[in-house]
């Protein structure tokens, strides 16, 4: 710890406090979320809520927000007590949360969604002309532009994320609290975002927002409470902190931030791509060698994830070759891949790469299962838990033993699982997608180390991340996709984060830098 | 301890508990004895005179119960497990009657034979999944229906025995029959299912191909994404499944009475029965097997209890069906009746 956390400020019946939640205390069977957290934040600020995932973020929120009863402790809105049992009671108190996941109708237009459950009514119908003067309204009022018969579903992330902050302002909403807002987003779209939110708080609003990226914290935010382990573990205004100071109060020790690893030495390639197609790839030609990370960097939702999907054989190629090893497996089934010698960290850890009902040894054994873990055909359950133990302790997962669900794990422990049990495989080529994404700052170091330790042991690695600091710190090679297709390449001294910036979101580059090294 | 007050807590012993209870509170309101109607199920069923009828129906149950926990272990459900069964039982019949092979021998046939078509019927059901892109769900229930109408009208047209008014085939030439035990009804299929079940078992907790359908059954994306091919999976299982439906039905062939009558395999709700006692036990092996014993028990007892109790035995299908209503709410007794044990933390 870096600072001993203040006292908080006493906000009861002062004017200036908009929200002071004093001694929260919230138990799950055995875990403490929240140890008497105080958090206070005044009117008119940006709050920065920081912690790594588990630290007691989310439980503080929903407690917040009446999604969870407080074990013990007191809520204070405007100075006054206030006890909720539900969301709505948080809205009436004017709260509005903005939900990672967005909670939109796609098939309806903006300003039915923005007026949903608080619409104008006319003779008991909904008045939607006067719902359409509201949205166009505030939207005005806060410089949030967004065509209110457009389609939510036809909208891109950014916009639709205006949709979710004018719904709460149409609601009357004087305090806003924001989940990870910028996860989604492009650096630039990130940027409107925090001039939005500074021009919402000059009108008075505040907002609270949950992340854990620091950048943003330290460009867009008046004050930052940490959290760790379910305490308060620093207070601190943002004009007079640092990033390395917000990262040991996260942490609880010194890290080191935004490393940028040595570069590898390229061998053979290992696997070879030309004009590869799918229904949202275009013409896509990489090669990625021996000894080699190549970083594909991109927003979301740019053909990225269809593209190592198809790699991955789970996805139907219309044109092209794949040569992995010189061998033509374009057209291979998924297991014929693996046995080639591929293995894949696929993005959505939760949904694909693992099952989270079962356990962390049956969840560790999948790929291995037919290979090293297996004769003829027989599984020995022995076998499966040995394996388990090794992979955990080898790569340092947490978990209270082999047995237990996989959903017990953390996010971070979750995906040291994933990655663990892919370079378990040794694999010429690894395939992985997000590496980190809402990993704590520590599982990221090892996951990082453990990347870069398996290209110098000469495996060839692509990696996808919407991260920059991360394309930047561990990739030898970076190219961005853009609408399906690699928009640029670029060498690792190349790749700065302005020139990715651009050519992520579709700025033109020069033509020279189309042919990616071969 | 951990594992006991786990068992206790499980959402399992509430639903049956509570079926109890709450099917009390029914005898009582029927002015009824509680203690009395469920000491008649238990010993109607379990009791000398009862045992031997709760094996022969348990050997059907299970048998349904498995065809179906078989390819629910992987998340696919089979609704055609009458059609399956009744086809298997058809075929076990015209086998029996036409085989010129001796008497053993035609029983293996038939056996095989009957495995056969219910296999084959269901291959149909999978085939539709994977090419046509109708429901599994869907498909294996709608097809079902021509399958028991064709039985039906074998066992009422060319296969009807001359001069008896019951729409049932000849009866089986002598010794085309499963050996008994004694003189019960309880023949070698009773064997045969319990062998399918430790083959379930065996198959599911120690092989790679078990390993593959449960990982389907908990995730089809994540057994997808590591190259379980999911198509190959379906037909192989639906196979499997449809072949141990139609090997009940074969069963119930070569059992007494020796011939297919119609509606004899349908009327019972076997299907249902196993379809319930599969879902109780959420396809693991071990659970499959109790809980069919266990809906035997009732179906068997509850008879027992309308004899002796003049309480009508749908208080036993009522039972059945609070559990399965509680089952699917999943609820349980709270976690503090049962002391402070820290399970696995959210955030280990």
């Amino acid at each position: 710890m870096t600072r001993p956390p203040a006292e908080p400020e006493s906000g009861a019946g002062v004017s200036g406090v908009a929200v002071e939640l004093r001694g929260i205390t919230k138990r799950f069977p055995g875990t403490l979320a929240n140890d008497a957290v105080d958090l206070t934040v005044r009117h008119g600020e940006i709050h920065a809520l920081m912690g790594e995932n588990g630290a007691g973020k989310s439980t503080l929120m929903s407690v917040l927000y009446g999604m969870e009863r407080a074990d013990a402790g007191s809520i204070r809105i405007d100075g006054r007590e206030v006890r909720f049992t539900s969301p709505s009671d948080a809205m009436a108190a004017g709260l509005g949360m903005v939900h990672q996941s967005f909670k939109l109708f796609d098939s309806l237009t903006v300003a039915e969604n923005v007026v949903y459950a608080a619409e104008p009514r006319r003779f008991g119908l909904v008045d939607r002309a006067a719902a359409r003067r509201r949205v166009r309204a505030l939207a005005e009022e806060h410089g949030l532009a967004v065509d209110p018969d457009a389609r939510v579903g036809d909208l891109p992330v950014g916009l639709r994320q205006r949709v979710e902050i004018l719904k709460l302002l149409h609601r009357g909403a004087r305090t806003l609290i924001l989940d990870e807002p910028t996860a989604v987003l492009t650096p630039a779209e990130a940027d409107t975002l925090f001039g939005v939110l500074k021009s919402l708080t000059a009108q008075g609003r505040t907002v609270v927002l949950v992340t854990h990226k620091l950048r943003e914290v330290l460009e867009g935010s008046d004050r930052v409470t940490v959290l760790r382990d379910g305490r308060v573990a620093a207070r601190l205004v943002t004009s007079d902190t640092t990033a390395d100071e917000i990262a040991a109060a996260m942490t609880g020790r010194a890290v080191e931030l935004d490393r940028v690893h040595a570069p590898g030495t390229p061998g053979e390639a290992v696997l070879r791509v030309t004009g590869f197609s799918t229904d949202s790839v275009h013409d896509v030609d990489l090669t990625v060698h021996a000894g080699e990370i190549v970083g594909i960097a991109g927003v979301a939702g740019n053909g990225q994830s269809e593209l190592v999907e198809a790699l991955a054989g789970l996805r139907p190629v219309a044109a092209g070759q794949v040569r992995l090893q010189g061998d033509d497996v374009t057209h291979a089934s998924a297991t014929e891949r693996r046995v080639k010698g591929l293995a894949y960290v696929p993005e959505d850890r939760h949904a694909v790469g693992t099952a989270p009902a079962a356990s962390v040894a049956d969840n560790l054994a999948m790929g291995h299962h037919r290979t090293t873990l297996s004769a003829r055909g027989l599984l020995p359950p022995a076998a499966v838990r040995a394996h388990a133990r090794r992979l955990v302790e080898r790569f340092g997962i947490k978990a209270a033993t082999t047995e237990v669900p996989a959903s017990a794990l953390s996010g971070g422990n979750l995906q040291k699982l994933l990655i663990g049990r892919e370079l378990a495989h040794d694999a010429p080529l690894l395939l992985v997608e997000q590496p980190t994404r809402g990993v704590d700052i520590g599982a990221i170091q090892n996951i990082h180390d453990q990347l870069i330790a398996y290209r110098d042991a000469g495996h060839a690695v692509l990696l996808v991340s919407a991260e920059l600091s991360e394309i930047r710190g561990l990739a030898d090679r970076v190219l961005v996709m853009y609408e399906g297709r690699v928009a640029a390449s670029y060498t690792k001294e190349e790749a700065d984060e302005r020139t990715l910036g651009l050519a992520m979101a579709g700025a033109p580059v020069e033509a020279t830098d189309m042919n990616p090294l071969t | 301890m951990t594992r006991i007050s786990g068992a206790l807590r499980s959402p399992l012993t509430f639903s049956v508990l509570a079926g109890l209870v709450i099917g009390a509170l029914f005898l009582l309101g029927t002015g009824a004895d509680p203690v009395t109607a469920y000491r008649a199920v238990v010993t109607g069923a379990l009791g000398a005179d009862g045992i031997g009828s709760t094996l022969t129906t348990g050997t059907s149950v299970l048998g349904l119960a498995l065809a179906l926990a078989i390819p629910l272990r992987a998340g696919l459900i089979n609704l055609g497990g009458d059609g399956q069964m009744v086809l298997g039982g058809i075929t076990a019949a015209v086998t029996g009657l036409y085989s010129p092979l001796p008497a053993p021998l035609t029983v293996v046939l038939a056996l095989l034979a009957g495995m056969a078509a219910g296999a084959g019927y269901a291959i149909l059901a999978a085939l539709c999944e994977n090419h046509l892109g109708v429901p599994l769900l869907v498909s294996s229930l709608l097809l079902s229906y021509p399958a028991v109408s064709l039985a039906s009208y074998l066992a009422r047209y060319p296969l009807k025995e001359p001069g008896s008014s019951l729409p049932q085939t000849r009866a089986l030439p002598d010794g085309v029959a499963l050996p008994a035990f004694g003189d019960s009804t309880v023949t070698l299929g009773l064997v045969l299912v319990a062998l399918a079940a430790a083959a379930y078992w065996f198959t599911d907790r120690r092989t790679a191909v078990g390993y593959e359908i449960r990982m389907t059954g908990l995730n089809p994306r994540f057994s997808a994404y590591a190259g379980v091919e999911r198509r190959g999976l379906t037909l192989k299982l639906m196979a499997l499944s449809g072949g141990l439906a139609g090997l009940v039905g074969a069963i119930g062939v070569l059992s007494f009475p020796y011939r297919f009558v119609d509606g004899s395999l349908t009327a019972p709700g076997y299907t249902w029965t196993g379809l319930t006692a599969a879902l109780l036990a959420a396809a693991a092996p071990l659970g499959t097997v109790v809980a069919a014993f266990f809906f035997a028990v009732l179906q068997v007892g509850g008879l027992a209890m309308e004899r002796t109790t003049e309480v009508p035995r749908e208080l036993t299908q009522v039972l059945q069906a609070i559990v399965i209503v509680f089952l699917a709410a999943r609820l349980r007794f709270p976690r503090r009746w049962f002391g402070r044990r820290t399970r696995e933390s959210e955030a280990v």
